[in-house]
């Protein structure tokens, strides 16, 4: 019988930032006003040197997450067992409180793109992406969540709305969901939907963790370059989403002129102050 | 339901489409000429409208996966990128992605043939020493992150039984890479980093930084257009040929190299291969008198110890 790998909402662990390279020394050299990081999967399958002395010691004082870039679970290609076999090898060193990658495909034909394509919405992206996500799980020993990606294109044949498609593949695959709030602001933009009916479509208890990026407003579309803060439109839909889906764990990313740490704190305290006051606003109503 | 696009077709089509060297809708059009499509495939496939045509939905994931591929090379030959300058790098890289499109899920692994193939690139026959400094910094690159070994010290050197110490054999540590180029690359490395070091200094710029960030979180990073900026023109380095072994090697989490002798090279390569100290020792001392052979052979191989270069000792005949 095949383990039970169905989502279960893991512990909130508070506010979090993406860790980059720039920040090494500063995250370990001395306190820090936040609580967990994120590290990119990819920038640690190393075999040795800094990236997994840095990973070492980072574990030591922080609760870590394994974010992905390159799982490619919607590519029609075979799944890479290489790929799998060092994912689950840096698992077991880092010991993270979730694994994350994209509902995306990044690779066809064998060739790699190294950017989070669109899947069209239809019931046979959904098939294929499902059976994709047991397999992964299978691997790992544990479910994983799946991030919306920015997006710039839609398919003329998908048959439903992102949303929709996220939260059948989250019931049917039993993973979490990372809810990329810029995402969904930057990719409502893009192609004109209510970024609010895209909360109000993803089941609440299947929201593991929130990310937060800034992005760039190009004239005809938004795009998703983390060079920016969070901008207002998207703070707001940030607290829409602590409304909806409750205490959960949140992240800032920023991956391009990326400023001095304080500067992501200050961030990451902004998220943290929207959080409290949303969950403070909402705890009477709880109790009565 | 029933669509013309089936998953692997849309995803293929689409693959097609932000790859075509000359842009989307040139690409398309080449398909339509080769009749690997219809006119309406890409209406059909990609929802555009008056402000965003499907073509330029398309141009943005086209132009990034040019851009973030370029801007991952860059980072892994800056001293390159610089010796071209933005305009021939920026025409080499269009080059031999068409060639080397990336096949491995991580950015690490994109430029690993990049110095194969600018030595028969045009760029490369016009300035042979680019592909040996492409060597030098894929090395150095690679061995950033290449596995940990303790290496040995003197002291443990220093127990080993004088008696039988030319049988025994030893290995290198796995961050160490011996090159043989035919151009002397790390002289032109080490003009461009003092030239970039003075420059730095006059800026009020901090040290270069060790290594990367590879992958970022973001779809699409704005970093990379920044190197589409036109630049001046570069005059190309001139190097004539000359026959130069390099070792290469990382101690701590800092890589080094040094130009050494074809004697040293020799040994370095017969340690690796498992060859006996003896053996070395006799290459080393090639054409020496006793006295001087062994004043070379310890001030060789006290180098190697110093550098961290072996990982211990395998076995002893």
């Amino acid at each position: 019988m095949p383990a039970d790998h169905t989502a279960r909402r893991p512990p909130f662990l508070g506010h979090g930032v993406g860790l980059r390279r720039d920040h090494f020394e500063r995250v370990l050299s001395g306190p820090t006003r936040i609580d967990w990081f994120e590290i990119i999967s990819e920038n640690f399958m190393a075999a040795g040197g800094k990236p997994l002395d840095v990973l070492g010691r980072m574990r030591d004082r922080y609760p870590l997450v394994m974010h992905g870039v390159s799982l490619s679970i919607g590519s029609t290609d075979p799944l890479d067992e290489r790929y799998l076999d060092d994912l689950v090898r840096l698992a077991e060193r880092v010991q993270p409180a979730w694994i994350s990658d994209h509902l995306c495909w990044t690779s066809v034909g064998g060739h790699q793109a190294h950017d989070l394509l669109p899947l069209p919405y239809t019931e046979e992206a959904l098939g294929h992406v499902v059976a994709r996500v047991q397999r992964v799980q299978e691997r790992l020993g544990r479910p994983i969540a799946l991030e919306n990606v920015s997006s710039y294109v839609a398919y003329r044949h998908s048959q439903v709305p992102e949303w929709e498609f996220l939260a059948e593949v989250s019931r049917r695959a039993g993973c979490g969901i990372l809810l990329d709030v810029n995402n969904i602001y930057v990719s409502a933009r893009n192609h004109g939907f209510d970024p609010n009916a895209y909360l109000e479509g993803v089941p609440q208890d299947a929201v593991w963790q929130f990310h937060l990026a800034g992005h760039s407003d190009k004239g005809l579309y938004l795009l998703d370059t983390h060079d920016h803060p969070v901008a207002d439109p998207v703070w707001d839909l940030y607290a829409a989403a602590v409304r909806r889906f409750g205490a959960t764990s949140t992240l800032i990313e920023w991956d391009d002129r990326i400023p001095a740490f304080d500067r992501l704190e200050a961030e990451s305290e902004r998220a943290r102050a929207i959080h409290g006051a949303i969950l403070a606003e909402a705890a009477p109503a709880v109790v009565a | 339901m029933s669509t013309a696009f089936g998953l692997k077709r849309a995803q293929t089509f689409f693959w097609d489409l932000i790859t075509a060297p000359e842009g989307v809708r040139p690409g398309f059009e080449a398909m339509l000429r080769r009749v690997e499509a219809g006119p309406s495939d890409l209406d059909q496939l990609i929802e555009g409208d008056e402000r965003l045509p499907a073509a330029d939905r398309l141009d943005i994931y086209a132009n990034m996966y040019f851009y973030r591929l370029l801007d991952c090379l860059r980072e892994d030959y800056p001293r390159l990128f610089e010796a071209c300058g933005p305009d021939r790098f920026h025409n080499l890289v269009t080059d031999y992605l068409l060639r080397h499109p990336s096949e491995h899920p991580s950015l690490r692994h994109l430029g690993s043939r990049l110095p194969a193939f600018l030595e028969n690139h045009p760029l490369g026959r016009e300035c042979p020493v680019l592909a040996d400094l492409a060597r030098l910094e894929w090395t150095r690159a690679d061995l950033f992150d290449a596995a940990d070994a303790a290496p040995l010290t003197r002291e443990e050197l220093a127990r080993l039984p004088q008696e039988t110490a030319g049988s025994v054999r030893f290995a290198l540590v796995p961050a160490f890479a011996l090159l043989r180029l035919a151009h002397d690359a790390p002289r032109l490395w080490t003009e461009m980093k003092e030239r970039a070091k003075a420059q730095a200094a006059g800026e009020g710029a901090g040290a270069e930084p060790d290594g990367h960030e590879i992958h970022s979180g973001a779809g699409m990073a704005a970093e990379t257009c920044r190197l589409h900026a036109e630049g001046p023109a570069v005059d190309l380095p001139r190097f004539p040929r000359r026959d130069t072994a390099v070792r290469v090697w990382r101690r701590g989490f800092v890589v080094y190299h040094r130009a050494i002798d074809a004697e040293e090279a020799d040994g370095l390569e017969l340690l690796g291969a498992g060859e006996p100290l003896a053996r070395i020792a006799q290459r080393l001392a090639a054409g020496r008198s006793a006295a001087r052979a062994t004043e070379r052979f310890g001030r060789v191989f006290q180098g190697w110890i110093d550098d961290g270069l072996l990982a211990g000792q395998t076995e002893s005949d």
